[in-house]
């Protein structure tokens, strides 16, 4: 029965692509959040440059996911060696630290200065924790205006810690997302035939971070709304904007009441 | 002169001892007073700690354990050498033993800190520096054990506390340790004791200038450069009285900055 086997397989291709793509939407929008939370942490911190740092492979090395400032573009997945610098420590550790006058020692900050033409010298950096696991750092360079840059605070710390724990719940998402498009990806690039088992364990991984499960859930909800036909999507549009209206508004009263 | 109070144990029984604390410690330099700093490494050959590193040992996965072998990797991160600087600041002539527990690739985890912990107490060495700690609760039960083990040794365990709103193990353990917490003095011999706190030292550790990797140096502001702080005064005290035990040692910290309270009201 060929053509039966043939059709299988595009339903296996098709339900492949339909998780790529559901990833595809969450990591945009993930992204999108750590920085606009870079920005406004950054403010708070009296800093304009920050960036988030994330552990790539288990080797302990590690990447810049996301940036603000002007070296930004620069330093975007640009990789830092395992133990290496203030973010090799505090990844290791798990304790935050403050550093100034960075800018003078041949290290890790030195290279990256000579890459971008940038002059770090003061350092705030503190770990990002997600269920008792050191996932990344969360690091701000530098104060607003000009040099010389005042250390960064003690009550800085603390407060930096605040911004890491939200920060840190956003990157995991990122991170289940990000891990299921390119183990999909290597599926479909794969010759050998699909390995569902696999499939099946890695999404029940997936599946046991809440926040993940009902986001997957709520996407899946929506196409299959899309899928019963036009006005069903109409409906379900104007339904989910009125929802956020809602929200826009009851987070407005709750700033006024406050 | 300051008054210690202290249990001194005889064949027969346990004794209350009063002891008397003079000010000769001020003077002394560490000598002869090992101290082990279990961190990233130590940067041997900065200007400030050159000839003062003893021996150097960095944590390797043997399958399924951790050994520690000799390295001359020196510090990975910068951390270690500043707490070894911070502690030659204040006993110039105390000897380091670098146990390198952070910095290699899949490692830093807490199982080689635990390791470390455990070569440090099976060296005996007299002062260990742990401006390290884990939140993980599976690592409560055998930190307990191994600082036990250390107590019951005579090693000195300093810990730093979390700079993190949430307790780390071990520096919550109030018995058989000392655990530090940063304050914004400057004066090393200003440290002050918090009987009752969970963490009782407090000791400087905002914008501390300390040796850096590179023969450099940096202003670092966290608990982890307190510790270091109160394991200088140690070495000194231990100089002067090189039989003091852990309690004993606590007890001198107690006496100490009580003293130190009353000559502040005073002022």
């Amino acid at each position: 029965m060929p053509d039966e086997n043939l059709a299988n397989q595009e339903e296996k291709f098709r339900s492949i692509i339909e998780i790529i793509d559901i990833a595809h939407t969450l990591t945009e929008p993930i992204n999108y959040s750590i920085v606009n939370l870079l920005k406004l942490s950054a403010d708070q911190m009296d800093s304009d440059e920050a960036s988030v740092i994330i552990r790539d492979g288990d080797e302990g090395e590690m990447k810049f996911l996301a940036a603000i400032g002007k070296v930004a573009d620069q330093v975007i997945n640009l990789k830092i060696p395992s133990g290496k610098g203030i973010a090799g420590f505090v990844l290791s550790s798990g304790q935050p630290m403050a550093v100034s006058e960075v800018g003078e020692e041949n290290s890790f900050y030195a290279e990256v200065d000579r890459q971008t033409g940038y002059s770090t010298q003061t350092i705030l950096a503190t770990p990002l924790r997600f269920n008792d696991e050191i996932i990344g750092v969360l690091e701000y360079v530098n104060r607003k205006g000009k040099p010389p840059f005042e250390a960064f605070t003690a009550d800085e710390m603390d407060k930096a810690a605040i911004f890491a724990d939200t920060i840190a719940s956003l990157v995991n998402v990122y991170e289940i997302a990000e891990l299921s498009k390119n183990f999909s990806n290597k599926i479909l690039l794969s010759d050998e035939k699909f390995k569902f088992n696999e499939v099946r364990e890695w999404l029940n991984d997936v599946r046991s971070s809440a926040e993940h499960k009902q986001t997957i859930d709520l996407a899946l909800l929506i196409k299959e709304i899309a899928n019963r036909g036009e006005n069903e999507r109409r409906m379900c549009k104007q339904i989910l904007e009125a929802i956020l209206q809602y929200s826009d508004n009851t987070t407005e009263t709750s700033y006024l009441n406050f | 002169m300051t008054t210690v109070t202290g249990y001194k144990e005889n064949e027969n029984s346990t004794t209350l001892i009063y002891f008397q604390l003079d000010e000769k410690w001020k003077n002394c330099t560490g000598k002869g007073v090992s101290v082990a700093i279990i961190d990233s490494g130590i940067d041997a050959d900065h200007p400030d700690l050159q000839g003062k590193v003893k021996e150097s040992v960095e944590a390797k996965k043997d399958k399924t354990r951790i050994v520690f072998e000799p390295s001359d990797a020196g510090d990975s991160a910068g951390h270690g050498t500043a707490c070894a600087g911070i502690i030659s600041g204040i006993a110039s002539d105390a000897e380091f033993y670098s146990i390198k527990v952070l910095g290699a690739g899949g490692l830093g985890d807490g199982q080689a800190f635990l390791a470390g912990l455990e070569y440090a107490i099976n060296n005996r060495y007299r002062i260990v520096n742990l401006s390290l700690g884990t939140t993980k609760p599976q690592f409560f039960a055998p930190l307990h054990d191994l600082l036990d083990r250390a107590y019951q040794a005579g090693c000195i365990v300093v810990a730093a506390a979390n700079n993190l709103p949430q307790p780390s193990f071990p520096s919550v353990f109030s018995s058989s340790l000392i655990s530090v917490s940063k304050s914004e003095e400057k004066n090393p011999l200003n440290f002050g004791f918090r009987y009752g706190e969970v963490i009782e030292l407090t000791a400087p550790g905002v914008n501390i200038r300390t040796p850096w990797l590179d023969g450099g140096y940096r202003n670092l502001t966290g608990n982890s450069f307190a510790c270091p702080h109160i394991v200088g005064i140690i070495a000194l005290i231990l100089e002067d009285h090189p039989n003091f035990t852990p309690f004993q040692v606590k007890s001198a910290l107690y006496a100490i900055a009580e003293e130190n309270l009353e000559k502040a009201e005073n002022k």
